[in-house]
Parts: C-alpha cells; sequence; structure tokens
C-alpha cells in the first residue's frame, strides 16, 4: 500500500442538516480531510443505491451519505427509507467483495460542524488504510 | 394429473373464461417449454412432468394489455408451481396483475429436475403447495427441505479479497445477453436502468466492472421482490451462480426486518415501508 495514497471519497450530503452541517465546519474555520468530494442532494432518501454503486464503479474509494437525524428529515420520511435501504446495501456490498468500512452511512444536523469535520477526517482515515479499492476496476485516466 | 390439467384448460378455453392458457408442452427435442394454448382443442400438447422448471409467471406481463382498444385485458389461465405463486403475488401487490384476470392452476409440487438431478431450489423448499389457486391439483408431498442459506454463509466466510476475486471470476464470464432479465417475473421496467441512455447509468462495453454493476444493481432491485424462483440462474448460459446474490438478500431481509417474499399480495417489501422506532443496524 502506497503511504502517499490519498482516497477518493464521494459524499452524497442531504441540503437542509448535512450540507449546512459542512458549511458549518467551512465557515467554523474547521479542518477536515480533503479527501472528500461532496455532492448536494435533496435528502438522503434521494441517494438511489446506483448512485453509490455507480460512484464505486467509477473509482471512488469511500462513499459517505449523510442524512438529517431520523425524525428530523424535512420531506418527514426521507431518512427512514435511507435507513432501510443502506442497512441492506452495507451488506451487499461487504458481500461482493467491497468492504463495508467502505460506505459510512450517520446522520448529521446543520449544527454539527464539528462533528462532521471529525466524521469526515476518521473516515478517510479508515479509507486510506483500507487502501485503493482494487480488484475489479479498470484503470481510468481522469 | 396431467389429465386433470387438460380438462380444466379445456373446460376453461371452451367456456370462454379464459383466452389463453399457459403452460408446459414437449419440444421438438424433447425438452419442456411454455405453451400457449388458445384453442381447446390443442390441451393434447399440454405436459407436466419433473422437467418443468420455467417459471411461468414472466408471461402473464404478455396479458396485461387489452387486445383490443376499450375492452378489459384477457383472462389467462396459468399452470404454477408453489415457488412460482410467491412471483405471482409480488406481481399483485406490485398491482401489475389484476387477481380476477388470472385463473391459477396450482401444483403440490415435489420439485423439479435440471440435469438429472433435484434443483437447489427443490432441495431447499419447505412449502410444496402453492399460496395462492383457483384449482389445487395433488397432494401435498412431505416438505424435506429448509432453507439454511449453507453456500451464502460459505461465502460470507471468505475475506473480501477472495470474494472480490470469487465474484470477478464468476461476473467475467457475463456476456450481458440479459437473459437473467427476461426470465425474471419481477424484472419488467419498461425501460432497464442496463439500456437507459438518459442519464447513462452503465456501459455497454465487456468490461468487468460495468459487468458487476449490472448484476448487483439487478440483485438490489430485486430486494423483497425476489421469490426465489431461480428462472435468472436457470436461464443464464453462462452459468453465473446468480442464485448466490439473491440469496444473500434474501437472507439479510429476514434478518433484519423479518420479511420473506411473496407470502401474501398485501404485505409490502422492506425496502417500500419503515417504521420510526425501528433499530436499523447500518
Amino acid at each position: 500500500m502506497a503511504a502517499d495514497f490519498e482516497p477518493r471519497i464521494v459524499g452524497f450530503l442531504c441540503r437542509w442538516c448535512s450540507y449546512p452541517g459542512a458549511d458549518l465546519a467551512g465557515t467554523s474555520r474547521i479542518r477536515y480531510s480533503p479527501s472528500l468530494h461532496i455532492i448536494r442532494v435533496p435528502c438522503s432518501g434521494r441517494v438511489d443505491p446506483l448512485l453509490v454503486l455507480k460512484a464505486f464503479q467509477d473509482g471512488a474509494d469511500g462513499v459517505m451519505v449523510l442524512g438529517c437525524h431520523p425524525g428530523d428529515c424535512h420531506y418527514v420520511e426521507g431518512n427512514y427509507h435511507a435507513r432501510r435501504r443502506y442497512a441492506l446495501m452495507h451488506r451487499l456490498l461487504e458481500y461482493v467483495g467491497i468492504e463495508k468500512d467502505r460506505l459510512l452511512v450517520e446522520w448529521v444536523s446543520a449544527a454539527e460542524g464539528g462533528r462532521f469535520a471529525q466524521m469526515t477526517t476518521e473516515f478517510a482515515d479508515q479509507v486510506r488504510e483500507l487502501g485503493p479499492r482494487g480488484g475489479t476496476q479498470v484503470d481510468r485516466a481522469d | 394429473m396431467i389429465e386433470q390439467i387438460r380438462d380444466k384448460a379445456r373446460e376453461l378455453l371452451e367456456s370462454k373464461q379464459i383466452s389463453c392458457f399457459i403452460g408446459y408442452e414437449r419440444g421438438t427435442r424433447g425438452k419442456t417449454h411454455p405453451a400457449f394454448i388458445y384453442n381447446p382443442q390443442e390441451v393434447g400438447r399440454l405436459v407436466w412432468d419433473e422437467s418443468c422448471t420455467h417459471n411461468l409467471t414472466v408471461y402473464l406481463h404478455q396479458f396485461k394489455n387489452p387486445v383490443k382498444r376499450g375492452e378489459p385485458p384477457p383472462r389467462v389461465g396459468i399452470l404454477l408451481k408453489p415457488c412460482d405463486t410467491r412471483s405471482l403475488n409480488v406481481l399483485f401487490h406490485e398491482k401489475q396483475i389484476d387477481r380476477a384476470r388470472v385463473y391459477v392452476v396450482g401444483l403440490a409440487c415435489e420439485g423439479v429436475k435440471g440435469n438429472g438431478r433435484l434443483a437447489g431450489r427443490c432441495q431447499r423448499c419447505s412449502e410444496r403447495l402453492p399460496l395462492v389457486y383457483d384449482l389445487l391439483l395433488g397432494e401435498k408431498p412431505e416438505p424435506t427441505g429448509r432453507e439454511d442459506y449453507a453456500e451464502v454463509a460459505d461465502l460470507e466466510a471468505m475475506s473480501p479479497k477472495e470474494r472480490l476475486a470469487f465474484w470477478a471470476r464468476e461476473f467475467e464470464r457475463c456476456i450481458r445477453c440479459y437473459a437473467c432479465r427476461q426470465a425474471c417475473p419481477a424484472c419488467y421496467c419498461f425501460e432497464c436502468v442496463a439500456e437507459q441512455l438518459d442519464p447513462p447509468w452503465m456501459g455497454i462495453a465487456i468490461d468487468l466492472s460495468q459487468k458487476q454493476f449490472f448484476h448487483v444493481m439487478r440483485a438490489y432491485h430485486l430486494a423483497g421482490r425476489c421469490a426465489g424462483c431461480n428462472a435468472c440462474e436457470e436461464a443464464c448460459p453462462m452459468e453465473i451462480p446468480l442464485s448466490l446474490l439473491n440469496r444473500k438478500i434474501a437472507k439479510e431481509l429476514e434478518a433484519l426486518f423479518g420479511y420473506k417474499v411473496g407470502q401474501d399480495a398485501i404485505t409490502p417489501p422492506p425496502l417500500a415501508t419503515f417504521k420510526k422506532e425501528e433499530e436499523v443496524p447500518l
């Protein structure tokens, strides 16, 4: 495992809680991992598991799905759906050979900037530990 | 039993209760394949034996639309094994097929054979009686099997690297013929993600990651909807063990949400519903 390996992490952040949470981390000048590439989505329930799969297929080393805490969803029930979907997705990914530590599903509120930064950094370390996602992936120029 | 099936099919067709009876017939090379009987005089073509492995519910999708505009869709009779009736329940729940538009001849089944031995799903079958039927034929045999997910557990015991290699070996062979999808009663999207061009979810290159993506996608789409009829695996010309994927999901859904597919036409599949106060281990 190369020591200079920097993982590529895709983060799907809910527009109402987690994205403002990340924003708060930024405006509060808290450092967090630069490996994270954030994609803003309306709701964690919007994150079709295929998006996660697609991210992995296109060479992501880790994927984060962050949403509002259960009960706080702007659309009332989106994150409850996400919770069930990703409970299964975790197990399916593990089963097809993608370590489940590469997928993080968590709840981050708009006030939890510090927690977001800490979580992101820890997750990046965890993925760095696992190394590049080898095996089936094709080499891409980007 | 075959005489009873033929008599019932003839009676239904002659009295115009149904416009078509879907069953099995013997092909030119001795194998059984699906038969569509429109004419009561042709019921003699119907056969039933342990080589009738197909899940015929997949053909019901062809009868969903009316033949003429303004008319109701045609009513069909269909011959179903216990495992196939689970698929039918899924389609009822998804409002694909109206219960009143099918006449189900259910069979008490002793298992079907592929390549001379009892199919895996039949070895594990604990039902042996159809869950939904209008007419039940045969006596209930003693169920012998039990689903223990042994093969799934073997795979789970491997390290992630080994599993990755295992699936790479299996998916490598995929030729993207989509036979698995065509044979599947639950795969009825007008436009499959695999062929969707906007957005282009999936490439069509002969590329391992794309093949893997396709199969994981399909397995996930069938989560809570796959009745385990194993039609996909039987249709696969490259002998990819797709049942290992589907059974893994069935196992997890049973463990997580206590859900078994197709037991009735009312319970929504676990990924289509939720409970607020549940603990879901992520």
